[in-house]
């Protein structure tokens, strides 16, 4: 369960702070039920997301996750100074690892299929190399709820048709909480959704719902 | 449901994470980067002494000269490197706080003890190099030596952390810190006694405690070395304990502004 209280955000400009994108989000998301949030460009859906996987911080207001929620998935950092496998290796200690590192370091190589780049230097990874060690980065760990923002994996056919699958698994398996501006890729994974709209969100126990509100906003 | 691990767990995982990832940009980054890292405080002490001895200066309060560059260098040292390191610890691990459990103290506080770890090296590599060519390494204070060298460490890490959170705010000072340890390193008696300087002044250079620490660590060498009078070890931990302690306080109240996008 995730509970959002009473959330703000801005952020600072180059003038000073800018506009209030999140003004007072409140919401309990219950365990095993994936969300998709919905809402216009800009409407604070991505903002919600870093919060609630805590990359971000809210300027006022608080967010208490009562389970392991993961970080946007394919968008973990990765040091350039090291290699794939040293990445793999730091991201399972961060998250306590230590014990079964091994077979999540394999889990990351097998999955990515860099073969010999995993032992190069992150630095020296093409865009597709670098999302692909990031997605297998995020499978790696086995977390309650998942976060994704728009991306499902990037990469040649192949492997994103290796990622669609495991995406769905994993969806299956555990929560998700999901950023999409795709009709089809929200109504086939989610059945709750969020609609974001002039800084408050609407929870809505059904996705369909949630679109229908969002369309009747924009037709206006 | 995967049970929670409770706060002082993620926070030992990210120090062991965060450690091995430091050491390894420390001593591999650069072609042979560990080598650079024994060679600069040699350098310095093979210079410094070089020309004492060129200006036939034996002897620093009744020390012996080399042993005098090569405690307070080796000190100076213990100081800059983890004052500069924790001033840059948050830029240089930006990356890491995707992953929410990485809190920028903790950034902070991993660079400072791998530093002091890396010193401790390179000291016990320097001081068996200097056995070897005859000099009295051995200290006869062991304990005012590492009482000294942690209060110096400390000083690093405080100067570190408020470096750190101002330079977030105002960018401009990262200039003016680094340019700072130039005029720190001549007037802290690292090359240059304090005993030579004439009251008043040499009142006003101990108000550096970097300076005390130096004498400290000496006096704590050799039983005989006349320090220069007024060193406190009270005055070189009160300065530490209240700069980390500024620090703490600009940590707890930026933190969000260090990691905010």
């Amino acid at each position: 369960m995730i509970v959002v209280d009473n959330v703000h955000k801005r952020y600072h400009t180059g003038h000073g702070p800018g506009p209030w994108v999140l003004r007072g989000v409140s919401l309990t998301i219950p365990p095993h039920v994936n969300v998709g949030l919905i809402g216009a460009n800009g409407a604070g859906k991505s903002t919600l997301l870093r919060i609630i996987g805590g990359e971000d911080q809210p300027n006022k207001g608080r967010v208490e996750r009562r389970c392991r929620v993961s970080w946007p998935m394919g968008q973990g950092g990765l040091e350039s100074s090291l290699t794939g496998r040293q990445n793999a290796k730091l991201v399972c200690r961060v998250h306590g690892h230590q014990a079964d590192l091994t077979d999540r370091v394999a889990f990351v190589r097998d999955f990515s299929e860099l073969g010999e780049y995993f032992d190069q230097p992150v630095r020296t990874y093409s865009s597709g190399m670098r999302s692909r060690l990031q997605f297998a980065l995020s499978l790696a760990f086995d977390f309650d709820v998942y976060i994704s923002d728009e991306v499902t994996a990037a990469g040649d056919a192949a492997f994103r048709k290796k990622a669609a699958e495991a995406f769905k698994a994993m969806a299956n398996r555990a929560g998700l909480i999901m950023v999409s501006h795709d009709e089809g890729t929200l109504k086939q994974f989610c059945q709750a959704g969020i609609w974001i709209h002039e800084g408050k969100a609407h929870w809505f126990d059904d996705i369909d719902d949630a679109l229908k509100a969002y369309k009747e906003s924009i037709s206006k | 449901m995967a049970k929670p691990r409770n706060p002082f767990e993620v926070t030992f995982a990210v120090w062991n994470a965060l450690f091995l990832r430091e050491a390894l940009r420390r001593l591999f980054d650069m072609r042979a980067a560990w080598l650079w890292l024994l060679l600069e405080p040699v350098l310095h002490i093979a210079f410094i002494a070089y020309v004492f001895k060129a200006i036939r200066m034996r002897t620093v309060g009744g020390m012996d000269i080399a042993m005098w560059i090569i405690v307070g260098l080796l000190c100076f040292f213990l100081f800059r490197r983890t004052g500069i390191q924790v001033m840059r610890a948050v830029d240089g691990n930006k990356s890491m706080f995707t992953y929410r459990q990485v809190k920028p103290f903790d950034a902070a506080i991993v660079r400072a003890g791998l530093e002091a770890f890396l010193m401790s090296i390179v000291a016990i590599v320097i001081l068996s190099a200097a056995t070897l060519m005859g000099y009295t390494t051995l200290p006869d204070d062991p304990l005012l030596v590492l009482t000294a060298a942690f209060g110096l460490w400390l000083c690093g890490l405080g100067f570190g952390l408020v470096a750190s959170v101002s330079m977030r705010l105002v960018p401009e000072l990262e200039h003016i810190f680094t340019i700072l340890m130039t005029p720190l390193y001549l007037i802290s008696s690292v090359m240059f006694p304090l005993t030579a300087v004439a009251e008043p002044y040499r009142s006003w250079l101990l108000l550096n405690p970097i300076a005390h620490g130096l004498e400290l660590a000496r006096a704590g060498f050799s039983d005989y070395y006349h320090a220069v009078p007024g060193v406190s070890l009270s005055y070189l931990y009160t300065f530490a304990t209240v700069l980390i302690l500024l620090g703490l306080l600009l940590y707890r109240r930026f933190h969000l502004r260090l990691v905010m996008k």
